[in-house]
C-alpha cells in the first residue's frame, strides 16, 4: 500500500480540474449564445424601442401629414432625433416629403435596420396620408450590444468561479477529508487486534459510512478466515507430525511406489522386514532390491493394481522373501492404488502363519500314529495322476481279525502293533514306492517298479509273510506276542482305474474277494468283482425305487393248527416283483436292504400292511394272528415298540394279532439292546418268534433267557426229516425240550403228508408249508382260509 | 358628385323631408360653390384645404364656446366631440402654419360673416339658412 497521495492525483484535483473544463466549456457556449441572445434582443429591443417612439408621435405625424404642415412634421422629425440611437427620420405625405431629420448622411447597404410605419387620416382610419421612417444607428446598437455582452460574460465568469470554490470546498470537507482521514485510520489499523474503522462524523448515513461498515465487515470476516486457515494449517502440521510418527512407528511395513516399483518412500519396518538398509535418501530404491523369490510375481501384482479400472481394490498376496544367508521370510503384501499412478503398500510378517499352515497341512496328510500319509496324504500324492503317470500297482492290506485284537487287548495293544506293522511295511517298500494308512488296519500302497504279476507275487508275498511273522507288544507292562496275519487286493493303475478313488475301490473289491475267501493271502482285481458291485449297486437303485412305486408287496402264508388242521395264522412274507427282472428273491433284496438303510422303512411297511390285512381279516371273522420277519438291523431302534403298539392300536388289533420273527442272530448280536427289546414288546403282549431254529447256534439256553414263546424249526430239517434219521431225531428233541419249556412249535417248509404224518407223531404243535398252501396274496387270503377250514379239516385222520 | 337618376333624387329628397332639424354647411352665393361633399367639408374646415374648388381661399367659420349646435357638427362630421378637435388643433397652432377656423359668438354671427365673405361657409340648422346664404352640404346626423 502506497502512504502518500500526490496532490495530482487527488480526488479533489481531479474533480476540480473536471469541474473547471466543465464550466469553462459550458461558459465559452453559453457566452457565445448569450452574446447572440443579447444581440437579437438589444435589435428586438431597438425595433421595439423605435415602434414606441412612433407610437408617441405617431398621432402628431398624422396631423401633420393631414395638414401637409412641414413645420409640425420637421418639429416632430428633431424631436425624435433627440434619441441617440436615430440616425434618420424621414416623414413623408402622399405627395411630397414633409420633413428629413438626420445625423451622418446614410451610407447605402450599410444593413441599417429601419421601421417604416404608414400614416392614416386622423378622421378616417381607412386612408393613407402618408409614411414616416425611422432608421436606426447600428453602430450605437451595437455598442449597446457589446456592453451588455461584456456584463453577462462577467456574470458568467464569477458565477462559475464561484460554482468551482463551492464545488471544491464541498468536494474537500464532503468527500476528500474523509476519504483521507479513514485512509490514514486504515493505514493504522491492526484489524487482528480486533480495531475497527470509526465512521467519519456526520457520515453514518452517507455512501462513505457505508464504505466504512463494508470494509469494517471485511475485515471481520478477513480476520475470521485467517484464524481458521491458521488453525487449520496448525492442526495440518500436527496432523502430519501424527501421521508420520504413525508411518515411523508402524508395526507393519508401508512403502509408496510406482508402477515399476521404484519406492518413493518407506518406513522403518519396511527396511527392517526387507533387509533393505535404511538410507537417508529414499530415492533409487527399488521394491526388487529386496531379495523376493519371485519379485516378477510381486511387479505383477502392483500392475494388476493399478490396471484396475475401479482404482479402489486392494489386492495382496503372500510373497517369500529369502535373506542372505538363505533365511526364508513370508511376507503378506497388501497394496492399494494412491489415484495418481502410484500404489501404497503394507507388510505383514506371516512367516509364522505360513509355517503353521504348512504343519497343519502336514498334520492333515500325515497319520500320527504310524508317519505315513492318511488318506487325504495319498489323495493328495496321488492328486496329480495322469495318462503319462509310469504304471503302479495300489495294493490294499488289511489285517485280519485286527478289531477283535483291538477289542480284546485294548487300544494301546492294538496302536503298538500298528506301529509294527507299519514299520515292517516300511522296510519292504522302494524309495520310489508310497504308503498310506487309509483306515484302521487298513493300509495302501502304492508300488512302482516292475508291474507284472510274477514280480508282484514276489513282493505282495513276501510282504504278507513278513507281516504274519508274530509281533512282541507289552501289555499293561507284561511282555506278550501276537499272531496276525494280512490280506492284500491288487489293482493297476491304469487298468483297473483312471484315478485314485477307482484304484481304491478296485483294490478294496480285491481285498474283499480275498478276505471272503477266509483271509491270511492275497487277490488281484477282476472285472467280474466290478460287475457284481455294479448290479448290486443297480438292485439297490430299483430297491430305493420299489418302496416309492409300490413294487414291493406282501404275501401271506398259512400256518395250521396241526392238532386238528384248521388256519392257526399265517407268516407274512415280502415280495419284490421288478418290473424288468421280475420276482427278486428277498434273500437278494433285503441283505441289500439292510446294507443301504432301508430296512427300517420297509420293515414298518410290512408291519403296517399286515395290521392292515389282520384287521380286514378279523372283521371278517378269521381269528388269527401273522408273523413279521424283522431284521437284525431293525433292532432295537428301527423298530421301536412302541411304534408296534401304536401301530396295533391304530388298527384296532389285539396285541396277540402280531407276532414278530426274530433269528438267533439278533439274539447273538446285541445281548442287552435285544433282551430290553424283546422285554418291552413282551410286557405289551407282543409274541416273539424264534425263526429259523437249529442253523445257528441252536442254544436252547437262548430260549430260557430270552421271553420267547415259539420257535420256528427250520425247513432243512423238516425237509431231510425221514421216518428214521437223525434229523427227526433232533426235531423230536426240539419239540420235546420246547414242550417242557413251555414253547411253542411251528416246522416250516412242509412239503408232504410224510412229513406231517411224522411231525403229528412227534407232537409238534404248528406247521407251515406247500403241503398246506404257498404264500397268497392278502386279497385271495379268505378265499384260501375258508378253503382251509373245510376241506383240510374235513379231511383230517384224527 | 352629379345626381343621375331621378330615382336617387327623391331618395335623397325622402331622406331630407325625414331629418326634420337637419345641418347644413351654408356658403356664400358668390362663392361659386353650389355643393360640397363631406370630405370637402371636413378638408376644410380641419384645416387640410385652405382654397375652395372656385379657387376662393376658404373661410370657415365655428361656433365658439361648447355650442350644442357644433358638437352636433363635429360628430357629424367627423365622429369626434369637442374635446379631441380642440387637442387636434393644439397640435396644428404650435407650428403657426395652419390655422383653425373663425370663430363666430352664434349662428347669427356666422351667417352674417358668410354673407360678408365670399369665401365662407358656415354651419347652421336647415331653418336658420336664409337669404343670405346658400346650402352647400346637408348633413346627416
Amino acid at each position: 500500500m502506497r502512504g502518500n497521495v500526490h496532490w495530482w492525483h487527488g480526488i479533489l484535483a481531479r474533480s476540480l480540474m473536471a469541474v473547471v473544463g466543465i464550466a469553462l466549456l459550458m461558459g465559452g457556449v453559453s457566452s457565445l449564445l448569450v452574446n447572440r441572445v443579447v444581440g437579437e434582443r438589444a435589435y428586438e429591443q431597438s425595433v421595439v424601442k423605435l415602434g414606441e417612439l412612433l407610437d408617441t408621435v405617431e398621432s402628431t405625424v398624422s396631423i401633420a401629414a393631414f395638414v401637409g404642415d412641414e413645420q409640425l412634421a420637421k418639429e416632430v422629425a428633431q424631436g425624435l432625433m433627440r434619441n441617440s440611437e436615430l440616425l434618420r427620420v424621414t416623414i413623408r405625405s402622399n405627395e411630397r416629403e414633409l420633413a428629413l431629420a438626420e445625423r451622418a448622411p446614410l451610407r447605402v447597404g450599410d444593413g441599417n435596420r429601419a421601421v417604416k410605419r404608414l400614416l392614416y387620416s386622423p378622421f378616417k382610419a381607412d386612408e393613407v396620408i402618408g409614411e414616416i421612417r425611422l432608421d436606426a444607428d447600428q453602430a450605437s446598437i451595437d455598442a449597446l450590444v457589446a456592453k451588455d455582452a461584456r456584463f453577462t460574460g462577467w456574470l458568467l465568469v464569477i458565477q462559475l468561479a464561484l460554482v468551482i470554490a463551492a464545488a471544491a470546498a464541498a468536494m474537500l470537507f464532503l468527500v476528500v477529508r474523509p476519504i483521507k482521514a479513514t485512509s490514514d485510520r486504515l493505514h493504522r489499523l491492526d484489524a487482528a487486534s480486533g480495531e475497527r474503522l470509526a465512521v467519519p462524523e456526520s457520515h453514518a448515513k452517507s455512501e462513505l459510512g457505508r464504505l466504512v461498515g463494508d470494509i469494517n465487515n471485511l475485515t471481520a470476516r478477513l480476520v475470521a478466515t485467517i484464524g481458521i486457515e491458521s488453525d487449520l494449517l496448525r492442526q495440518q502440521v500436527i496432523d502430519q507430525r501424527k501421521y508420520q510418527d504413525l508411518f515411523d512407528k508402524a508395526a507393519a511395513g508401508i512403502f509408496v511406489a510406482d508402477r515399476d516399483g521404484r519406492l518413493e518412500s518407506f518406513n522403518r519396518t519396511f527396511a527392517a522386514l526387507t533387509w533393505l538398509q535404511r538410507r537417508k535418501e529414499t530415492t533409487g530404491r527399488w521394491l526388487a532390491d529386496a531379495g523376493w523369490q519371485e519379485p516378477a510375481r510381486l511387479l505383477a501384482l502392483l500392475r494388476d493394481t493399478l490396471a484396475d479400472p475401479a482404482g479402489k481394490a486392494t489386492r495382496a498376496d503372500d510373497f517369500l522373501l529369502v535373506g542372505r544367508r538363505g533365511d526364508e521370510r513370508w511376507l503378506h503384501v497388501a497394496v492399494t492404488p494412491l489415484g495418481d499412478g502410484s500404489v501404497q503398500g503394507t507388510l505383514t510378517d506371516v512367516t509364522e502363519r505360513r509355517n503353521e499352515e504348512i504343519s497343519a497341512r502336514r498334520l492333515a496328510t500325515t497319520d500320527a500314529l504310524t508317519g505315513f500319509a492318511n488318506r487325504a496324504g495319498l489323495q493328495h500324492a496321488l492328486a496329480e495322476i495322469t495318462p503319462y503317470t509310469p504304471p503302479f500297482a495300489l495294493v490294499m492290506l488289511d489285517l485280519d481279525g485286527f478289531k477283535r485284537i483291538n477289542d480284546a487287548m485294548g487300544f494301546a495293544v492294538g496302536d503298538q502293533l500298528l506301529m509294527l506293522v507299519a514299520g515292517r511295511i516300511r522296510k519292504v517298500l522302494d524309495a520310489r514306492d508310497q504308503v498310506a494308512r487309509v483306515g484302521g488296519d487298513e493300509f495302501a500302497l502304492a508300488l512302482a517298479g516292475e508291474q507284472s504279476r510274477v514280480a508282484l507275487d514276489a513282493r505282495v508275498g513276501q510282504l504278507l509273510r513278513v507281516l504274519a511273522q508274530p509281533y512282541d507288544v507289552s501289555v499293561a507292562g507284561k511282555h506278550d506276542q501276537i499272531d496276525i496275519a494280512a490280506s492284500a487286493g491288487i489293482a493297476f493303475f491304469p487298468a483297473d482305474g483312471h484315478d485314485l478313488q477307482e484304484l481304491l475301490r478296485s483294490a478294496e473289491l480285491a481285498l474283499n474277494s480275498v478276505q471272503a475267501a477266509g483271509g491270511r493271502s492275497f487277490g488281484y482285481f477282476e472285472p467280474a468283482q466290478q460287475l457284481a458291485v455294479e448290479h448290486r449297486r443297480r438292485i439297490e437303485d430299483d430297491l430305493r425305487h420299489a418302496l416309492d412305486a409300490g413294487e414291493l408287496h406282501l404275501v401271506f402264508q398259512p400256518l395250521i393248527d396241526l392238532s386238528n388242521g384248521r388256519l392257526a395264522g399265517a407268516e407274512a412274507l415280502l415280495r419284490w416283483s421288478h418290473p424288468v427282472r421280475g420276482a427278486v428273491p428277498p434273500d437278494v433284496f433285503i441283505p441289500l436292504a439292510e446294507e443301504i438303510g432301508l430296512i427300517n422303512e420297509i420293515g414298518l411297511m410290512v408291519l403296517r400292511e399286515t395290521c392292515r390285512h389282520v384287521a380286514t381279516w378279523r372283521n371278517a371273522g378269521l381269528d388269527i394272528h401273522v408273523s413279521v420277519n424283522v431284521s437284525v438291523r431293525q433292532i432295537p431302534d428301527g423298530l421301536p415298540p412302541g411304534a408296534v403298539a401304536g401301530l396295533l392300536e391304530q388298527y384296532g388289533l389285539p396285541s396277540d394279532a402280531i407276532a414278530l420273527e426274530i433269528t438267533e442272530g439278533v439274539l447273538m448280536h446285541n445281548v442287552a439292546a435285544a433282551q430290553t427289546w424283546i422285554e418291552q414288546l413282551r410286557a405289551d403282549g407282543i409274541r416273539i418268534y424264534l425263526d429259523d431254529f437249529g442253523t445257528g447256534y441252536s442254544s436252547l439256553s437262548y430260549l430260557k433267557r430270552f421271553a420267547l414263546d415259539t420257535v420256528k424249526i427250520d425247513k432243512s430239517f423238516i425237509r431231510d426229516m425221514s421216518a428214521d434219521n437223525s434229523d427227526r431225531a433232533l426235531v423230536d428233541a426240539i419239540v420235546t425240550m420246547a414242550g417242557s419249556l413251555g414253547l411253542r412249535v411251528i416246522a416250516e417248509g412242509v412239503e408232504n403228508t410224510a412229513q406231517l404224518d411224522i411231525l403229528r407223531q412227534i407232537g409238534c404243535g404248528y406247521g407251515q408249508g406247500y403241503l398246506f398252501s404257498r404264500p397268497v396274496k392278502g386279497e385271495d387270503f379268505a378265499q384260501v382260509a375258508a378253503h382251509i377250514n373245510t376241506a383240510l379239516v374235513a379231511g383230517w385222520q384224527n | 358628385m352629379a345626381l343621375r337618376s331621378p330615382l336617387l333624387f327623391l331618395s335623397l329628397l325622402l331622406m331630407a323631408s325625414l331629418a326634420a332639424a337637419e345641418l347644413v354647411v351654408v356658403a356664400n352665393p358668390r362663392s361659386g360653390i353650389e355643393r360640397l361633399t363631406q370630405e370637402d367639408v371636413t378638408n376644410i374646415y380641419l384645416g387640410r384645404y385652405r382654397h375652395l374648388a372656385s379657387g376662393l381661399t376658404a373661410e370657415p367659420v365655428d361656433l365658439a364656446g361648447d355650442a350644442a349646435l357644433k358638437v352636433r357638427f363635429y360628430r357629424a362630421l367627423v365622429g369626434k366631440n369637442l374635446a379631441e378637435i380642440n387637442a387636434y388643433w393644439a397640435r396644428l397652432v404650435f407650428s403657426g402654419r395652419t390655422r383653425p377656423p373663425h370663430v363666430a359668438e352664434n349662428v347669427e354671427a356666422a351667417l352674417h360673416y358668410v354673407a360678408a365673405h365670399p369665401g365662407a361657409l358656415a354651419y347652421v340648422d336647415r331653418a336658420q339658412a336664409d337669404k343670405r346664404v346658400r346650402i352647400v352640404f346637408e348633413l346627416g346626423e
